[in-house]
């Protein structure tokens, strides 16, 4: 954030493991080009900490742009090169239709819900 | 068919990234007064979202530099122009960018316009090294 203003984007944050190698990141609020950053530096943490499965909860997600869907095939991609994957769970039909016009339904598994996705992510 | 002079609404918002969403609520209100459907609205929201983080994402040095976005409307239509003073992108992009695979991204202001295209009724870009970027959108309104 630039140190001129104070403005702030509507976004919480939750992160919570499920065993040693698989998370849900929950995302409530906005994500675009403002604070894309601000998600993929909590999954990297969770990353760094051994999470190999992360499941990104879109349940609550009101709005995002394909800065945050770059920020999100990122992810992917360090998650594949480790032998894990981002799965994607509960979004809203307005940003299931992002995934789909801009070809990510091809990168990324989309659950109804967090907990389909967690069975599916764990195997 | 009536013909007028289109009533136009400009804000100019400082060129970053914590502004586009002040120019989305802008669009998100005028759109809504227009009597568009929530679907849509949202629709161009996000494209003038997309239009905006285009801009800021091809920042120049000058701090000073702003992003205008212009909303004229007509009995037919809202148009949306998004202009900066950056260089922009190629323009050529805005027909070629094609769906994003985790092998080509490297591209995100391309996929910006693949958004921006669907979910659009017109999409035009005009780059100049000298004067900027104008993306220019179209969504008709239903009669």
């Amino acid at each position: 954030m630039d140190e001129e203003s104070d403005m702030t984007m509507p976004l919480k944050i939750d992160a919570r493991t499920e065993g040693e190698e698989t998370a849900v990141l929950s995302l409530a609020g906005e994500v675009d080009v403002a604070n894309a950053e601000q998600v993929r530096d909590a999954a990297l943490k969770l990353m760094s900490g051994g999470i190999k499965h992360l499941v990104v909860d879109l349940n609550a997600m009101e709005y995002m742009d394909s800065t945050a869907l770059g920020m999100l095939v990122g992810l992917q991609k360090r998650m594949k090169e480790s032998g894990g994957e981002v799965a994607i769970a509960g979004p809203k039909p307005q940003i299931r239709r992002l995934f789909e016009i801009t070809g990510l339904t091809q990168v990324f598994r989309i659950y109804d819900d967090a907990a389909a996705a967690l069975k599916e992510v764990r195997g | 068919m009536k013909t007028s002079t289109p009533d136009q609404v400009e804000i100019r918002i400082p060129r970053r990234a914590e502004f586009v969403r002040v120019a989305r609520m802008a669009a998100c209100a005028l759109a809504s007064q227009l009597e568009f459907t929530y679907d849509i609205i949202k629709d161009i929201e996000l494209a003038v979202g997309e239009a905006c983080a285009n801009a800021v994402e091809h920042v120049s040095d000058d701090a000073r530099d702003e992003i205008v976005v212009r909303f004229s409307i007509d009995s037919t239509q809202l148009a949306v122009e998004v202009f900066d003073r950056g260089q922009g992108f190629d323009p050529a992009r805005a027909a070629e960018a094609g769906a994003a695979s985790m092998e080509n991204w490297d591209d995100p202001g391309g996929l910006g316009l693949v958004v921006i295209r669907e979910v659009m009724d017109e999409l035009a870009v005009d780059c100049d090294p000298t004067s900027g970027t104008c993306v220019r959108m179209v969504k008709r309104r239903s009669r």
